[in-house]
């Protein structure tokens, strides 16, 4: 394994030693301190065009399985960890995560001090970064010079509606990014899914009848996303139960009159306690977030506060006042993370049932 | 907060012994310290002589008597506590609080139980009923059955089929699963399992023998909020008790999907029982097909809740006392370590490994079956922590063994089919024999059959090998002494590798800027810390601790607990520590032991988890340029090497090389006294004995029993001898004279020795004086001679005292043989009575 670089936009480079993809990668430098699931937060769309510094120090050791993942073509610039061991676990014993990041040309870089690059990102914010072979200047002036794209949604969503048939409700989902965690919930509620592009129109929803719909999780901002979106979600939260999760509750938000702000700082992990505003239950639940509802804006005419981060107070959760409508910025599907918030979906189910 | 509770009776957990060691101790002193904080007032019941926690409640509130539930009904009745507390105490508490809740003791007089509610102790102490409970929830279970006879047992057995495991019901101790793979075993195991079970009951029950064993660690308020502290994963699969098991933590070989699936169990579970405080859930889980059992459910502390604590940084004991009280875990605030409010309530992400591995007594019972099984064998245990797994284990390997030199010993030794037997029924070597295995050739595939180990863990034990061989190969080159030392390898190891003297390898890690940085040990992952303050080290780029004072006094901790006197050195320096603040030092103490109780982190200013071997340590005195270093009891190669180098080392009690003078190995009477430069105080003049009566050698001394059976003209004569002695023998710190008796001739000198460490433990509880705070301020020039003189002890007084060794040999099952003090595991104390206690 050959040495490369972690490269920082602050001028700072960490070496380490390459495994996965030996590709050169630009984007935005994000960690995550969950736990566990280094494959379901890998392949999270959520993390296009990022890379990724897991403060979890053991990487691999489960290889990769066919059950873990959140999206099939991940789109994530890089993993950065302490430590990467190379296991496979599958039948064929043929897929490790080394080898399932060369499919999907997407490096890694090991032997870093994690800890302490988690630290620093916490003075510098959010921060552009490059794993690259050498760090010289000209790295530097490539890293200085990408500009990364805002049409991150386009880039991962899908472009062409699917269908996902059961028995049982027939729900909308809108696809900004969607992580799999989400189907596999309305797979196991038996819900009969289609999976509509992120720029479908109120008008394509309604075509299809649906019980509900679903505005998925996705990368990016919700500002860099045009209005028509918005005028979609306003329009369909009238008439039909509406459920948002992740960029889908920002959009949520942004449509019913609040303002949505960049966080200094990314937060992704699963250890902040979450309060259930109306039972005060404390449930614990994965974040992924970039960006953050601002309370000074919510319309109280118009939505309800239900979830809230007990470490950095943020908005976790909104509820409509007058239609069926309700969204949390942390993702109840778990996948990795916790199972406390998995009976939003069952209330979805339930909001859908009562339905005239 | 309940303010119907102002007075609570604490259940402690008695001698030390297999299943338990000072972590009970450790979590009560927690619990105390919570306790007076909300103005209660904490009662304890305990005999244990070295215990921390009988030292921090009034003389009035403190019961040092032996934890039965008779004693325990006749606290009550004379002290009428709001409530009574079991979850500090261990199995045995669990025993007697069930008792005083068959005979309505705990109803008649208004006792409320905390943590855990009436009717689940029934269940939890009992396999049936837990299964029960377990299938309400809707957890897989076991096949099972109780039975009461022979019998009954082996027509069972026959129709579950072998291998079974036997489960005695209600245990008085924490022996809970043996395995028989046969009716004669079976036979043998159901006999002793009656024997320990309170209702002469055991469970058969189908065997999971080869499963990974996971156990998971969570809080729970009264309102039904919880919290995932820690989830432990076996190394070794079920079938090797979890006490004689490695274990890492967090797990590292569990998918999200199959944690997850644990972690609402384990809530479930705490939800139906209405549990509060700490629990701790075992689990089994099969890989293929996916499948998990619930094994156990222990809602108190114990190995696993203080090996969480020590791992995660998170105060479990302290929190769950604060629970017990009713209050919730958004009110309950951590120690001043962050900046928000709802401190006990993050759940801890780790950004390190910890790997305990156990530490077995067979050194000094060369007599038990070294194998291990079911039943646990390990007396102590030690921990390692790194940024790599390569790293805690290592770490926790070195910690683990006897040498003082930090280095490996060999298994080359062993012919083929003794690691093939040994890979299959495993020993105290085992880690040592897997790397042997592995260096042999011996496929990973195969190892993973033979021992159902997961293969990740081959993996990395080839990795550590490979780096071995890099680095042995590379005498003296800087690359290979980074890459050693960042996976885990000592300097004396590596030193030992290139035949060269650990000096040399510190030069070339000093010269090539390879030094440690230490990391701190804390639940946010770095996310949200302020300032923590324990630490370990590693080899990367950061290093976020810094020295912490001028005026800084590094203690040595005694690392893993043995047999011996070790039993009380956690206690002797959990004191010393409490009197080196008290004096105005800030202190540093290293260790490696979970279950210490000076590694509480109110305790000291800063803990240090790291290997205590001499390469450590001086990292540590590079870091921290203390003013003194203190060693508790004594090792002497480090002590010898750290004099060597100039370093201010004082060992306490006084060292005992060129101390003792002995012109015969027998006595009966022992007379120990304080001696300062100017004064000598006679302490207590006791008779010596060992288990069965006259001890013939001083090695069989376990009993010690005052008055001494001398008359008063006899007991002057020892005072006047002592004095007379000693005004010759210049000699300061704590001695004891020892002497025969025959008859009412006067007493016959024998000899001088320093005082044991679990004798001056002994003498705290009997005088109220704490010796160790005196020995510390003597070694550091405090003591007030005017004070001395004025020492008021009555040597004549009447009053009686027993203190008696407890020894192992029954869990390790073995006959009864006269114990010897190397292999005392712990010991209890007795006053007022010297009737020989019920041998339970």
């Amino acid at each position: 394994m050959a040495q490369r670089f972690l490269i920082l936009e602050d001028g700072s480079a960490y070496p380490g030693i390459g495994f996965g993809a030996g590709a050169t990668t630009t984007g935005e430098v994000v960690f995550n301190t969950s736990m566990l699931g280094y494959q379901e937060i890998v392949t999270n769309q959520i993390y296009h065009n990022q890379i990724i510094v897991f403060s979890q120090p053991i990487i691999g050791s489960i290889g990769i399985s066919h059950d873990s993942y959140e999206s099939i073509l991940p789109t994530a610039k890089g993993m950065v960890v302490r430590d990467v061991t190379d296991i496979s676990k599958n039948r064929q014993r043929s897929l490790s995560l080394d080898q399932f990041l060369k499919q999907h040309n997407i490096p890694g870089i090991s032997g870093i001090d994690t800890r302490h690059l988690i630290r620093q990102l916490q003075q510098t914010g959010t921060i552009k970064g490059s794993i690259v072979d050498v760090a010289d200047d000209h790295a530097f002036d490539q890293l200085h010079a990408t500009v990364l794209t805002n049409q991150q949604v386009a880039q991962v969503a899908t472009p062409r509606p699917y269908p996902n048939p059961n028995q049982g409700y027939n729900v909308v989902v809108i696809d900004f990014g969607l992580k799999h965690g989400i189907l596999r919930q309305l797979s196991k509620r038996d819900c009969n899914v289609t999976v509509l592009p992120w720029d479908a129109t109120a008008q394509d929803v309604i075509n299809l009848d649906p019980d509900g719909v679903l505005l998925s999780t996705g990368p990016g901002s919700p500002l860099d996303l045009p209005e028509s979106v918005l005028d979609m979600i306003r329009t369909i939260e009238e008439r039909i139960p509406l459920f948002a999760i992740g960029l889908g509750h920002e959009l949520f938000a942004l449509a019913n009159g609040s303002e949505v702000k960049k966080l200094k700082l990314a937060h992704h992990g699963a250890n902040h306690p979450i309060r259930t505003i109306i039972t005060n239950e404390i449930i614990y639940a994965t974040e992924g977030q970039e960006y953050v509802v601002d309370p000074d804006s919510v319309d109280r005419d118009r939505l309800i506060t239900t979830y809230v981060d007990l470490v950095d107070g943020s908005i976790q959760g909104l509820r409509h006042r007058d239609y069926p409508a309700f969204s949390v910025q942390f993702f109840p599907d778990g996948a990795p993370g916790p199972n406390d918030s998995v009976d939003l979906f069952d209330e979805f189910m339930e909001t859908m049932g009562t339905r005239e | 907060m309940d303010n119907a509770i102002q007075k609570i009776l604490i259940i402690g957990g008695g001698p030390t012994e297999i299943g338990h060691e000072t972590e009970l101790d450790a979590a009560c002193v927690q619990v105390i310290q919570a306790f007076k904080k909300q103005g209660i007032r904490p009662l304890l019941i305990d005999n244990n002589p070295f215990s921390s926690a009988l030292e921090s409640v009034q003389p009035t509130n403190m019961f040092i008597q032996a934890v039965t539930a008779d004693n325990v009904q006749r606290i009550i009745e004379k002290e009428h506590p709001d409530a009574i507390l079991p979850t500090v105490g261990g199995v045995l508490a669990i025993s007697v609080i069930q008792e005083l809740q068959e005979n309505g003791v705990l109803a008649d007089n208004n006792v409320q139980t905390l943590g855990i509610p009436g009717n689940a102790i029934m269940d939890i102490n009992n396999p049936d009923r837990l299964n029960s409970v377990l299938k309400h929830v809707g957890v897989p279970i076991i096949a099972s059955e109780t039975v009461g006879t022979l019998d009954e047992a082996v027509n069972v057995a026959a129709s579950i089929g072998y291998p079974v495991i036997v489960k005695p019901i209600a245990p008085r101790i924490d022996t809970n699963r043996i395995l028989c793979e046969s009716e004669a075993e079976l036979i043998s195991a159901v006999t002793r399992g009656f024997s320990w079970s309170r209702f002469k009951q055991c469970v058969i029950e189908q065997s999971i023998v080869g499963y990974k064993e996971v156990e998971l660690v969570s809080v729970r308020d009264a309102m039904g909020t919880q919290v995932l502290i820690a989830g432990l994963e076996n190394i070794d699969p079920i079938g090797i008790h979890s006490g004689d098991s490695m274990v890492v933590t967090p797990t590292l070989t569990l998918s999200n999907a199959e944690y997850q699936e644990l972690r609402d169990t384990a809530f479930a579970i705490n939800n139906q029982f209405n549990f509060t405080g700490v629990v701790h859930t075992h689990f089994a889980l099969q890989t293929n097909p996916e499948n998990f059992y619930v094994t156990k459910v222990t809602p108190y502390n114990d190995r696993g809740t203080s090996l969480a604590a020590c791992a995660t940084g998170y105060p479990i004991a302290y929190v769950a006392a604060n629970l017990y009280l009713n209050q919730r875990l958004t009110e309950v605030r951590l120690p001043d370590i962050y900046h928000f409010k709802q401190t006990a309530l993050l759940e801890p992400s780790l950004d390190h490994v910890v790997v305990r591995i156990p530490i077995w007594p067979f050194e000094d019972v060369p007599n038990a079956d070294q194998h291990l099984g079911t039943v646990m064998k390990s007396v102590g245990s030690t921990i390692g922590i790194g940024r790599s797994t390569e790293e805690a284990i290592l770490k926790a390997i070195r910690s683990s063994q006897f040498s003082p030199k930090d280095e490996l010993p060999s298994m080359s030794d062993l012919s083929d089919s003794q690691i093939i037997s040994q890979l299959i029924h495993p020993r105290s070597s085992r880690i040592l024999v897997l790397l042997e295995a592995l260096r042999r050739g011996y496929q990973v595939d195969e190892l993973t059959e033979l021992t159902k180990i997961d293969p990740f863990y081959f993996v990395i034990l080839q990795h550590i090998l490979d780096v071995r061989e890099n680095v042995q190969s590379h005498p003296l080159d800087p690359l290979a002494l980074k890459q050693g030392r960042y996976y885990g390898f000592g300097d004396g190891m590596i030193a030992r590798m290139w035949q060269v003297d650990i000096d040399t390898v510190r030069s070339i890690g000093r010269g090539n800027n390879i030094l440690p940085t230490y990391k701190g040990i804390e639940p946010s992952a770095g996310e949200l810390l302020k300032s923590p303050t324990g630490y370990y080290s590693t080899f990367e780029f950061e290093n976020e601790s810094e020295q912490l004072s001028d005026h800084t006094v590094l203690v040595l901790g005694r690392g893993g607990n043995q047999l011996g006197p070790n039993a009380s050195a956690d206690y002797f320096t959990a004191e010393m520590l409490k009197q080196l603040h008290k004096s105005g030092y800030e202190t540093v103490i290293m260790n490696t032991n979970p279950n210490a109780g000076s590694l509480t982190s109110m305790l000291t200013d800063k803990q240090i988890i790291d290997p205590v071997q001499l390469g450590d340590i001086m990292n540590v005195i590079n870091m921290e340029h203390p003013v003194r270093i203190f060693v508790p009891g004594n090792r002497h190669f480090l002590t010898r090497e750290l004099r060597r180098r100039k370093f201010p080392v004082s060992v306490l009690p006084p060292d005992q090389e060129g101390r003792s003078e002995l012109l015969t190995d027998h006595a009966t009477i022992g007379l120990d006294l304080f001696v300062t430069e100017h004064h000598v105080v006679p302490i207590l003049a006791s008779d010596l004995r060992s288990d069965e009566g006259i001890a013939t050698t001083l090695a069989q001394i376990t009993l010690m029993r005052a008055p001494a059976s001398v008359n008063p003209q006899q007991l002057s004569q020892l005072l006047d001898h002592a004095n007379e002695y000693l005004a010759s023998h210049k000699r300061t710190g704590m001695v004891q004279l020892l002497y025969t008796t025959n008859g009412s001739q006067p007493p016959v000198f024998v000899g001088v020795r320093p005082t044991r460490l679990t004798t001056i433990a002994f003498l705290n509880k009997v005088t109220g004086i704490n010796w160790v705070r005196m020995l510390v301020r003597q070694a550091l020039g405090e003591i007030d001679e005017d004070l001395i003189a004025k020492l008021d002890i009555d040597i004549r007084s009447d009053r009686r005292s027993q203190m008696r060794g407890t020894f192992p040999f029954k869990q390790l099952q073995l006959p009864d043989q006269l114990g010897l003090t190397t292999q005392e595991v712990g010991a209890r104390i007795s006053f007022g009575t010297l009737d020989p206690e019920p041998d339970e």
